[in-house]
């Protein structure tokens, strides 16, 4: 396989373009097993920057020889943003034999073209597309993860363990132990997320609240997963109070079209120190996902504990009313704090709406459908049943 | 004739239930385009969100302060259901492609290898045939490569 690559570089004498890019979609496409299964795929190979090029596709890894790819070598056309191709894989029984993940790989690799003038070889890229075959482990068998969302000083942390039953029957019970310890190995809590039920190859997550009493660095999770007398260990490392800034408000005040947007930027310094050369950088994209503007501000010094407002200007001359998305991205020395943006332009109004902007923190409305259904089951039975009596004694009393 | 009567109003109660449940009922459409969802909604005001089947730790996304903009998703697949204050709706999927996506940029006179995916990605550097390193990038990140080999990428697990 290596040698094919290696080949096609060789056999290619090149000037090499100053950007060289290739993008390829889905990254990753997981099957679970099942014999003899057979199945068509779609993916994509992106051309980022709308040039003309060829790509090589091609197979490899262990399952190369159940995967049918139906193109080799495709061209594109600067017009054409992404092409659509199709794979086709068959599971054989011989996979089955051992248990867990099986990989396949479609190889996407820009050839660069051949020139009358150069013969210098630089880097190529080849982007990969994984198929992952999941064969199910004899009886229970679970793999997790720990995610620790909100650690911040004298908050509440949630402990999120992702699991997925990859075993062949089903867990009735899986909860999780979390002890926490410093970077001298002492610990200072032990948390017990809730009970959940999964199913062969479901995924479900186990949660606990912990609050943060402790001062800001770097602790370790050593988390004990337990399903159904069965358990499994990993270790995680977090960190308290790691986001120093935040981005608290975007505020744009008597905005115009065409003219010079003015942006205020609201952070704060949750740190117990000062934060120098702190500025913000706005890029908004458009339709093609190419930065159409990148804004910053001037550099501030944030103090410890406080809120400043970081002004940036925004030209929007040219620019036309629609949705755009965008990124904001407030940096302090080698750290950054971001936030992804959707903006909406109109003639004389600009909304930001940030990621999670309107995301509840709790408390879902309504009546399960199921619920639902069910409850208009019994009053059917009841109507039906109410008539039947009704009758049976109208009729019993007219004879 | 009083069996006929029977029918018919079981049809008819029937057929009220349906249409009130119809109306009821939070409709809602998702459309996905790359990293960003968006939900359009006649009846539903809010959308429960899940990364699991049996939507265990969901988040919920209120339609009246999202409106018709779309909300980023990191890739994924995540079921959905949509609410008001009566009804909750059927289970709905979808997808959040990954994408890996590299750049060698030349334009600073040396070469930078560039992640404008959307997920981690790990490279493999290959030269004459051989793996000899490999580099994690998270997307956005860039990194100074030596201007030869071959640079495979692929989604981080």
């Amino acid at each position: 396989m290596r040698n094919k690559l290696f080949l096609i570089l060789v056999i290619s004498l090149l000037v090499l373009p100053s950007v060289l890019s290739l993008g390829i979609t889905p990254g990753r496409t997981t099957i679970e097993y099942v014999s003899g299964l057979e199945k068509e795929v779609d993916f994509s190979v992106l051309n980022n920057e709308h040039k003309e090029m060829q790509v090589f596709l091609m197979v490899q890894g262990e399952l190369n020889d159940s995967i049918t790819l139906f193109d080799g070598m495709v061209e594109f056309m600067p017009s054409e943003e992404s092409k659509s191709f199709k794979y086709k894989y068959k599971l054989s029984d011989s996979i089955s034999l051992k248990p867990g993940p099986h990989i396949a790989e479609i190889v996407a690799l820009e050839v660069p073209k051949a020139s009358d003038t150069g013969t210098y070889v630089g880097a190529t890229v080849a982007v990969v597309s994984q198929i992952y075959v999941q064969v199910p482990y004899p009886g229970k068998f679970v793999e997790a993860d720990l995610n620790v969302l909100d650690a911040e000083n004298n908050g509440t942390a949630t402990f999120i363990v992702p699991i997925i039953n990859r075993g062949k029957l089903g867990i009735g019970d899986a909860r999780a132990i979390i002890d926490i310890y410093t970077a001298l190995n002492e610990k200072v809590g032990t948390i017990d997320t809730d009970y959940m039920p999964i199913s062969p190859g479901e995924r479900t997550e186990l949660t606990a609240k912990w609050n943060v009493n402790v001062p800001s660095g770097n602790y370790l999770a050593k988390v004990t997963v337990f399903y159904d007398g069965e358990s499994i260990n990993f270790e995680k490392q977090f960190s308290v109070g790691s986001q120093m800034l935040s981005i608290e408000s975007i505020l744009v005040n008597n905005f115009q079209l065409g003219e010079i947007a003015k942006l205020q930027i609201l952070v704060e310094n949750k740190f117990n120190q000062d934060l120098e050369n702190v500025f913000a950088n706005l890029l908004v994209y458009n339709d093609e996902n190419q930065a159409m503007a990148d804004v910053r501000s001037a550099a501030e010094t944030v103090s410890a504990l406080s809120k400043k407002e970081l002004v940036a200007y925004w030209d929007t001359v040219g620019v036309k009313e629609g949705e755009y998305s965008g990124k904001l991205m407030v940096k302090y020395g080698e750290k950054s704090a971001d936030k992804n943006l959707v903006l909406k332009v109109s003639e004389d109004s600009l909304d930001i709406f940030g990621v999670g902007y309107a995301i509840r923190p709790k408390g879902g409305k309504g009546v399960d459908m199921t619920t639902i259904l069910m409850v208009l089951v019994i009053i059917l039975l009841i109507a039906n049943l109410s008539w039947f009596i009704f009758f049976k004694r109208f009729i019993g009393k007219r004879k | 004739m009083k069996t006929r009567k029977i029918m018919i109003m079981q049809m008819g109660f029937l057929v009220l239930v349906l249409v009130g449940l119809y109306f009821a009922y939070p409709k809602a459409d998702v459309s996905v385009s790359g990293n960003f969802v968006k939900f359009d909604s006649i009846n539903a005001n809010v959308i429960m969100i899940s990364e699991n089947s049996d939507f265990s730790n969901p988040i919920y996304l209120d339609l009246e302060e999202v409106g018709d903009s779309p909300v980023n998703f990191k890739p994924g697949t995540y079921y959905w259901k949509s609410a008001n204050s009566l009804i909750q709706g059927f289970r709905g999927k979808f997808v959040v492609d990954s994408e890996v996506g590299m750049v060698v940029d030349r334009e600073g006179g040396g070469a930078d290898l560039v992640n404008v995916g959307n997920v981690k990605i790990n490279i493999t550097k290959g030269g004459d045939g051989f793996m000899v390193g490999h580099i994690i990038l998270e997307p956005e990140e860039s990194q100074e490569i030596e201007d030869f080999g071959e640079y495979i990428g692929r989604e981080e697990k």
